[in-house]
């Protein structure tokens, strides 16, 4: 057993920081009273700060691939300062459901940087409108309408500018109508429309302003992937014309992905969720 | 053997007739007592009464005790009628002694029984009323917010008393001024708060509904030109030029509302 208890000291020896993921709160405290002056800094990161921990990263996802999480969490930190580029960082996190049950090492570089955090955080809409979209496309994705694989795409936030930059390709169905994503509900009528062409434009606090717009913004300097259709080229385009970010499900690959100021920041496989 | 038969027949028939009476309305009072005690702790408990009193003061000092606020109500309706029952059986048996007193007690026991009742229910409601706006504000990291939870829960538990009061017979006058004097104060500090608010959100009712401009328009109010980016109950979101305009919509409705159309 001693090569055991080695070989996690290796792993745990010179952090630079901890990141607690989702910790209980006697478990947090147990790491923070312990708090030594060699002791690496404490982060955790949570959908919740349900612990009042000092310092804290929001997790807006819960997550289920491992991988993605400490990645975000990381990002979290990279972005506030917590987390210089290079540092050991421990993770402390759930793998299977129940307690914190798996360490980590990473180091922190530039290859673990995906924009996701970015994305989330540093969004126009709330993080928690794009959560709830990403929800509506990643369920969308994995169902599809009706058995049948389905393409959508959402424009979330900067709502107005985004409607200045696009034409109604017929009625609009929520005219008039004071909806938001993330009703259960909404969900629903959400994944009924995603059937009509073109796109839903979402308000910055998640309204739902329009389906059925035909976005037209100008289409030079998009540098997306080649091989993706028109769906993203438009997604990718509005959001360089304005600060909208543009949640894309392909209909031919079932993937979700993300724009932001005319890039692609994130891809997620649905199935994984 | 037969004497002492004739003997206890003797003393039996000696028993006058209202006093068996009697005996037989103190039995049948003891039973229905236990009996509405027990169909009142099952309703209660049936309610749902034991999960939603949960956690409040006077909950956690009645479990202290070994007993809980169900079973304090259950019992009280039985002790209630047990009294009754007691008075019925001895005006019945004729016993004729302090019968004045017996009859004043006889009309004030249901007031009390009422007075009771609402004060138990009363300090219950303002303990529930606490924890639940002290779970609403909890979001809130206001320290100064703490003084809300108290103030509801004693505005509560004062006006059940003060029924309790009225209800056993106190002269609750001044008492009744104080209260009014005091929700006075609110309304009139909740109305100087949020006048603004409710014009606001009086307006923004009538903009969703009508929609006079919607998302994407280009509009001037109150001066401030761009194109809307969000309304909602309380205020219009207009942006132009990297500003974003947040406006009240009672300014909005006041101002007027120029659609800009090119």
């Amino acid at each position: 057993m001693a090569s055991l208890t080695d070989h996690l000291s290796d792993l745990v020896e010179d952090a630079d920081a901890a990141l607690l993921f989702s910790p209980t709160s006697s478990f947090h405290d147990r790491f923070v009273d312990d708090g030594g002056g060699d002791d690496p800094d404490v982060v955790v990161v949570a959908p919740d700060n349900d612990v009042d921990a000092e310092v804290f990263v929001e997790l807006p996802l819960p997550f289920d691939n491992v991988k993605d999480r400490i990645r975000f969490g990381i990002e979290g930190a990279m972005d506030a300062d917590l987390v210089a580029e290079g540092d050991a960082v421990v993770c402390i996190a759930s793998v299977f459901d129940g307690g914190s049950d798996a360490v980590v090492r990473v180091t922190a570089d530039e290859t673990i940087h995906t924009g996701i955090y970015d994305l989330f955080v540093n969004s126009r809409a709330e993080p928690s409108v794009i959560r709830d979209v990403f929800e509506v496309a990643i369920e969308l994705g994995k169902k599809g309408q009706k058995g049948k694989p389905v393409g959508a795409l959402f424009v979330v936030g900067d709502a107005g500018k985004v409607m200045n930059k696009s034409r109604p390709l017929s009625y609009n169905p929520f005219e008039k109508s004071h909806v938001h994503v993330g009703d259960p509900i909404v969900n629903v009528m959400l994944k009924e429309f995603s059937r009509l062409d073109g796109a839903f434009v979402v308000s910055d606090s998640g309204k739902i302003v329009s389906a059925y717009r035909y976005l037209e913004p100008g289409a030079e300097g998009v540098d997306i992937p080649k091989g993706l259709g028109a769906r993203h080229m438009a997604g990718g385009a509005i959001t360089r014309d304005t600060n909208a970010t543009a949640i894309v499900l392909s209909e031919s690959d079932g993937l979700v992905r993300a724009f932001k100021a005319g890039e692609l920041v994130l891809e997620i496989d649905p199935e994984e969720y | 053997m037969s004497t002492v038969t004739s003997a206890l027949a003797g003393a039996v028939a000696a028993v006058p007739d209202r006093l068996w009476l009697a005996l037989f309305v103190l039995a049948f009072g003891l039973v229905a007592a236990y009996v509405v005690g027990v169909i009142n702790r099952r309703l209660l408990t049936r309610a749902g009464i034991p999960e939603v009193i949960e956690g409040t003061a006077f909950e956690r000092t009645a479990r202290e005790f070994d007993t809980s606020t169900v079973h304090i109500l259950a019992q009280l309706s039985s002790y209630f009628i047990v009294a009754v029952t007691v008075i019925v059986a001895l005006t019945v048996a004729d016993v004729n002694y302090l019968e004045q007193f017996w009859s004043g007690v006889a009309a004030f026991l249901p007031r009390v029984f009422v007075a009771v009742i609402v004060l138990i229910v009363g300090i219950v409601v303002g303990d529930k009323a606490e924890l639940l706006v002290a779970e609403r504000l909890r979001g809130i990291k206001l320290p100064e917010l703490g003084v809300f939870p108290p103030l509801v829960k004693y505005s509560v538990v004062y006006v059940a008393a003060l029924v309790a009061l009225g209800q056993v017979g106190v002269q609750t006058l001044a008492l009744v001024v104080l209260l009014a004097a005091f929700a006075l104060a609110i309304v009139l500090f909740a109305a100087l708060a949020t006048k603004d608010l409710v014009a606001s959100a009086a307006a923004g009712v009538f903009l969703l509904l009508r929609q006079p401009y919607g998302v994407g328009d280009e509009v001037r109010v109150a001066g401030e030109r761009g194109i809307v980016q969000e309304v909602d109950l309380f205020v219009t979101r207009i942006e132009a030029d990297g500003e974003e305009h947040v406006l009240p919509n009672h300014s909005v409705f006041r101002d007027g509302i120029v659609l800009i159309r090119e």
